[in-house]
């Protein structure tokens, strides 16, 4: 599509539902009580001439450019900060308005470069815009008087420059980082002439509080602050509207291209999950699709020792499904599964669980859901009936309380997490429960008014504790469960909770959180008003994960906060798709639309459409396969984007587990840490290059489009088709619509979605059928999915993780914002220059204790595994508690977490493990034996010259 | 604010102790901005982060408002301070010259402190004197109609 | 299989039947087994009843009156 230049209404619009008539040059206009009279205007397609205004953020009045003549009042009002009036007669257009805005214009040339030919933003500047709307055509303040054009550029930052002699001080970028980001990074240093941006403390941008989100950037309308690609490369020529590949939010962005060269990533607007916003990752770091690294040939090796040696595509194809084949013949039909890509599209994970249900004939298919929120998946499915969320995030702006549990959305789901602080500003109160003090706990014009630093391994028992303040206090919304549970299981569980082992004082022995606090926080949640709970993968990888979540459902039941607005049970899904991996049959108990696989009238529509018979039984999960791996049952993987070397718990069974198979395919960008183990590698594409959808943690299905062809040749979905045809089961798609048209044929939740109705509504959230045919922003409205909610009972059982005199202190884990998961594709990018090693925090007084200081190598050890990092001292985490991330390889961070797991889904108990640390030299024998390991197993080998 | 005060060295918890007073005001940026200044007679670039923490702002926004008013410093003065009116009222009455004889007399340029930290001489815009300009303050004290011997008396009050 | 991997199954089945023993009423050993029926595939649950058969060593009440409840794997899946 031809560059997309949203239109900019120049103030945010009202929500007001009250309409107000007026006439704006002689036209009458209808709008809102509290619209603008500058977005009225536009409203009827007059433009009046801006600089300060911009609709995203709110009027602020400063440029007096869009000033206009309105009857019966003196002067000349600026037209984004008048609320229209009944009856009101505006001009925007006269004699002695253009005199007043060529007098603005002059003034603001006085002080300007006039390199508009050479300038970045020549052709996208909103001054160059206004000179031209104003009919300015001269300047008689002269060039000569004081300016400022010799201010130095800022080039600190990677992606981004500052350059304050284009700098109108418009204020719009202190404003974007107030309003919608909610960093407050920017402000207006000195006054009057000598007035100017200031990051911070008059810093360089990377020294400053600046997070890289990119509003600034978007918001200027000069050339100040602009992307380095716009700068280098040049304007782009066509857009094309796409879903970021990075988190759980889906935001949409335009890809700015020339030809097919990515120049820019922009939010769009109109996108439903980020309205306009993105985070450094989404807007900056896509540079890991044109990296050196990248693989862009198949490559096979016989063995893992071997060096790989490049092959064509159907060389590589054909060894892999001889394998599979040769396999199931020696081993049986079991001895082979696959991993679908929690990354790639919908349609390609689709293809993965089809391949393997319907080509290996089993049910061996798993994702990474297994490790991140399996336990949403059970536990919300146990008691509301889906394997979701229930909200969408816009429901945000309508919540009284937030309760944040195990999640750190300002690392983790940053255009989330600004929405969030928005609605906090504006006076929600908000619990966080957390063993660490996240920023969101205190960060500027943003406090939690209770934070419940728990110890690590006891949520179930703060639920718990929670439950038991709501009960015998009286604070039960008692009409709601009558109407919407089942009343006998309720008595049941409200007995439970009832019983004093499960009150704050008796919890607070192994809690570790004053009694009080949860008194509050209980009676906040339940009486607070709409009340949201928030929850993230500090719920779910622990041994009662899915005790957790069922516990989280019991409060939002017990409470009534279902089935509306600013309420509800909201899972940040980690992963760009993981949602829809879920939703696309990718667990070995599930088929598409999360029905079992014994259920026999839905394995029955499968069988008739694929024509073949499918396993009834449940398959292998991730670490049953490894398991059986080193049982010598399990022989072959097919991994399509996943490195569970590095992401999977308990580093050294997994590789066991690994070495133990004969044909491990991996399909992927890079070499990673689970291709050291690889005999097949088949390169992948990135999500510039296939079309599809991924499904964010809003249930919102969203067009991935292509906007270059795949450098490595093919989709992912072709590569899975080619391989399926090799095995001798036939798929023969030519575009990925086809595939969503399947899944639609075969999913009752999907049943309305289709390409067509994603470019025509944007985006849907399932379910999407014939009851609700534009899709589900608010699930179990007036009835749960599974008919009456209920309630379950969430006994308390303390972690087999004990620390002790060997392993006194207790690790957890979690992320930043500059890096992503596993980091394969942000280690790729310029991010490494905020965040380029994982760190362990640790409290001062156990740092003090083991004569750690900030910035030493420590080893980290616990009976799985010792690894070795730097660490940070800092107060964030408590006595007792360390922390870090996991983003780099070298760290080798699950050398150190252990098998322990969810009793209900085995997702892996990475949030408490048992560790020492110590002062130590450096890396630890393992890391470098690791490391060495890993550079042999990435040999490629050199075609032999020819003769 | 009356005559100088002695300067107290700076010292972090003290000025966050300070500030942590100032939390319960309505619009509490200024009057730490204040106490500050007037305790460690200014107000260092040590002390932003500090003030952000206590009362949960950014650094860009306490760094703003500080920089936006110049009566704010962030070095020390010197130990007396001459604030001369610059404004309209007092330019008609001859400010421009009696500053121009001040600066000669300090060896000092307006904005200047004297480097043996003797007097800083500062320029104001309008004490409210207008009728009696040119007027001035020395470390709080107003001085009104200083032309000749009055301006004269004013140099010896400011150096001794 | 190893003792490491029968002590795996046997802390995993416990587990699960732990919470289903917390619930009320007394269909513990039949939720149980349901769980284990629908989300172990059939050779964790053979190694499970072998287990049991051979005197289930480390296995809690509730898991052992759950084993005879378990489905044998289905033997006409395709081939």
């Amino acid at each position: 599509m031809p560059l997309i230049k949203e239109a900019d209404s120049g103030t945010p619009p009202s929500a007001a539902t009250e309409v107000v008539s007026l006439t704006i040059d002689g036209q009458t206009v209808m709008a809102p009580a509290g619209t603008s009279v500058m977005r009225a205007a536009s409203m009827m397609g007059t433009a009046i001439p801006k600089l300060c205004a911009t609709d995203s953020l709110q009027a602020f009045g400063s440029c007096r450019l869009c000033l206009v003549e309105i009857d019966g009042r003196a002067g000349t009002p600026a037209s984004c900060t008048t609320p229209i009036a009944d009856g009101m007669v505006v001009r925007t257009q006269t004699p002695k308005l253009a005199k007043l805005r060529k007098g603005v214009m002059e003034l603001y040339i006085s002080d300007h470069p006039l390199d508009c030919l050479t300038c970045a933003a020549n052709g996208d500047c909103e001054l160059q815009d206004m000179a031209g709307a104003v009919g300015l055509r001269e300047v008689r303040y002269g060039y000569d008087g004081a300016n400022h054009l010799c201010a130095e550029a800022d080039e600190s930052n990677p992606y981004f420059t500052f350059d304050p002699s284009k700098c109108i001080v418009c204020s719009r970028c202190v404003r974007a980082c107030d309003e919608v980001q909610g960093t407050f990074a920017l402000t207006i240093e000195g006054r009057g002439f000598a007035s100017q941006v200031s990051a911070s403390q008059s810093q360089p941008f990377m020294e400053s509080e600046c997070v890289s989100c990119g509003a600034c950037v978007q918001a200027c309308p000069t050339a100040a602050l602009t992307e380095t690609a716009i700068i280098d490369i040049g304007q782009p020529e066509h857009s094309v509207v796409t879903t970021c590949a990075y988190c759980g939010v889906g935001c949409t962005f335009k890809a700015e291209m020339r030809g097919e060269q990515l120049v820019r990533m922009v939010p769009y607007k109109d996108g439903k999950a980020n309205r306009g916003h993105s985070c450094v990752k989404g807007r900056f770091a896509w540079g890991y699709a044109t990296h050196r690294e990248r693989i862009l040939n198949p490559m096979i090796r016989r063995a893992v020792t071997d060096p790989w040696r490049e092959v064509t595509w159907s060389e590589a194809i054909a060894y892999a499904a001889s394998e599979f084949t040769r396999i199931q013949a020696a081993h049986g039909r079991n001895s082979v599964g696959g991993i679908t890509s929690s990354r790639c599209t919908n349609e390609e994970t689709f293809l993965v669980q089809k391949l393997v249900r319907a080509g290996f004939g089993n049910n061996n298919v798993d994702t990474c859901a297994r490790v991140c929120h399996s336990p949403t998946g059970y536990g919300l499915k146990a008691t509301f009936g889906t394997s979701a969320g229930t909200q969408d995030f816009d429901s945000v702006e309508h919540s009284d309380v937030i309760m944040v549990i195990g999640a750190n959305p300002t690392d983790g789901h940053p255009v989330f997490a600004s929405r969030m602080k928005q609605r906090l500003r504006q006076g929600a109160r908000l619990i966080v429960i957390d063993p660490r003090r996240i920023d969101l706990v205190r960060t500027p014009h943003v406090q939690a008014d209770h934070h419940l630093p728990l110890r690590p391994g006891t949520n179930v028992a703060v639920l718990n504790a929670l439950a038991h303040v709501i009960v015998t206090e009286g604070l039960v919304d008692e009409a709601f469960v009558r109407e919407r549970c089942d009343w006998e299981e309720f008595q049941d569980w409200a007995e439970a909770v009832a019983a004093p082992a499960n009150s704050p004082e008796a919890s607070e022995a192994f809690t570790g959180v004053p009694p009080e606090t949860v008194r509050q926080a209980a009676r906040l949640y339940a009486t607070g008003g709409a009340a949201a709970i928030y929850y993230g993968l500090g719920v779910t990888e622990h041994s009662q994960g899915t005790t957790a979540v069922i516990a989280i459902a019991n409060l939002a039941m017990a409470t009534g906060n279902l089935g509306k607005l600013g309420a509800g049970v909201n899972p940040l899904r980690g992963q760009n798709n993981v949602q829809g991996a879920c939703d696309m049959g990718s667990f070995p108990h599930e088929l598409s639309g999360y029905r079992h696989v014994s259920d026999d009238d839905a394995r029955g529509v499968f069988e008739a459409l694929w024509d073949v018979e499918l396993d009834a039984e449940p398959g292998l999960r991730i670490p049953n396969m490894l398991d059986a791996a080193v049982q010598g049952a399990f022989k072959g993987l097919y991994i399509q984007g996943e490195d569970i070397l590095q992401s999977d718990p308990n580093t050294t069974h997994v590789a066991a587990g690994l070495a133990a198979m004969e044909c491990v395919v991996v399909q992927d960008l890079f070499l990673n840490e689970t291709a050291n183990y690889a005999h097949v590698f088949l390169p992948g594409s990135t999500f510039l290059e296939k079309d599809g959808t991924f499904t964010n943690a809003e249930r919102r299905i969203q067009r991935v489009r292509k906007v270059m062809s795949p450098r490595n040749g093919f989709g992912d979905w072709e590569i899975t088709q080619m391989l399926s045809n090799a095995l001798g089961f036939t798929m023969s798609y030519s575009h990925p619509s086809e595939i969503m048209d399947e899944i639609a044929s075969l999913t009752p939740t999907f049943a309305g979605v289709s390409f067509a109705k994603l470019d025509e509504e944007g985006s849907v959230q399932w379910p999407c059928n014939a009851a609700a045919p534009l899709g589900t922003p608010v699930m179990h409205l007036d009835g749960f999915v599974r008919g009456k909610g209920r309630f379950m009972l969430t006994e308390y059982v303390a972690t087999d993780e004990k620390v002790g005199p060997r392993f006194p202190l207790l690790l957890t884990t979690g992320r930043v914002l500059s890096q992503y998961n596993v980091g394969a594709q942000t280690r790729r990018t310029a991010n490494v220059a905020w965040h380029n090693e994982d760190l362990l925090e640790i409290h001062p007084e156990d740092a003090e204790q083991r004569g750690v200081r900030d910035g030493d190598w420590v080893s980290l050890k616990s009976r799985a595994g010792e690894t070795s990092l730097r660490a940070t001292v800092t107060e964030r985490v408590a006595p007792g508690v360390v922390y870090t991330t996991f983003h780099f390889p070298q760290t080798q961070a699950n050398v150190v977490t252990t098998e322990y797991s969810d009793w209900a889904t085995n997702c892996p108990e990475y949030k408490v493990t048992a560790v020492e640390v110590a002062l130590s030299n450096g890396t630890t024998d393992w890391q470098t034996r690791y490391q060495a390991h890993t550079r042999r197993s990435r040999r490629i080998a050199q075609p032999e010259p020819a003769e | 604010m009356s005559a100088s005060l002695p300067q107290i060295p700076w010292n972090a918890d003290h000025a966050a102790a300070l500030v942590a007073r100032c939390v319960a005001l309505e619009g509490p940026l200024l009057p730490a901005l204040h106490v500050i200044q007037a305790t460690f007679g200014c107000v260092p670039d040590e002390a932003v982060p500090i003030i952000a923490q206590v009362l949960n702002l950014s650094r860009a926004d306490v760094h703003g408002v500080l920089t936006f008013y110049h009566d704010f410093r962030r070095v020390p003065a010197g130990r007396r301070i001459l604030k001369f009116c610059a404004a309209e009222a007092c330019q008609a009455r001859g400010s421009a010259d009696a500053i121009a004889q001040v600066e000669r007399a300090l060896g000092l340029k307006v904005g200047e402190t004297r480097s043996d930290g003797a007097v800083t001489l500062e320029a104001v815009y309008c004490l409210g004197l207008c009728a009696s300009g040119p007027a001035a303050l020395l470390d709080g004290d107003p001085f009104a109609r200083l032309k000749g011997a009055r301006l004269d008396h004013l140099l010896t009050q400011v150096l001794p | 299989m190893s003792g490491a991997e029968v002590d795996r199954l046997v802390t995993m089945a416990n587990q699960i039947a732990r919470f289903f023993e917390s619930q009320p009423g007394d269909g513990a050993a039949r939720a149980t087994a349901d769980h284990l029926n629908s989300f172990w595939a059939p050779t964790m649950r053979e190694q499970l009843s072998e287990h049991a058969a051979a005197g289930g060593s480390g296995l809690s009440a509730l898991v052992a009156a759950a084993v005879p409840l378990l489905r044998p794997a289905r033997t006409d899946a395709p081939g």
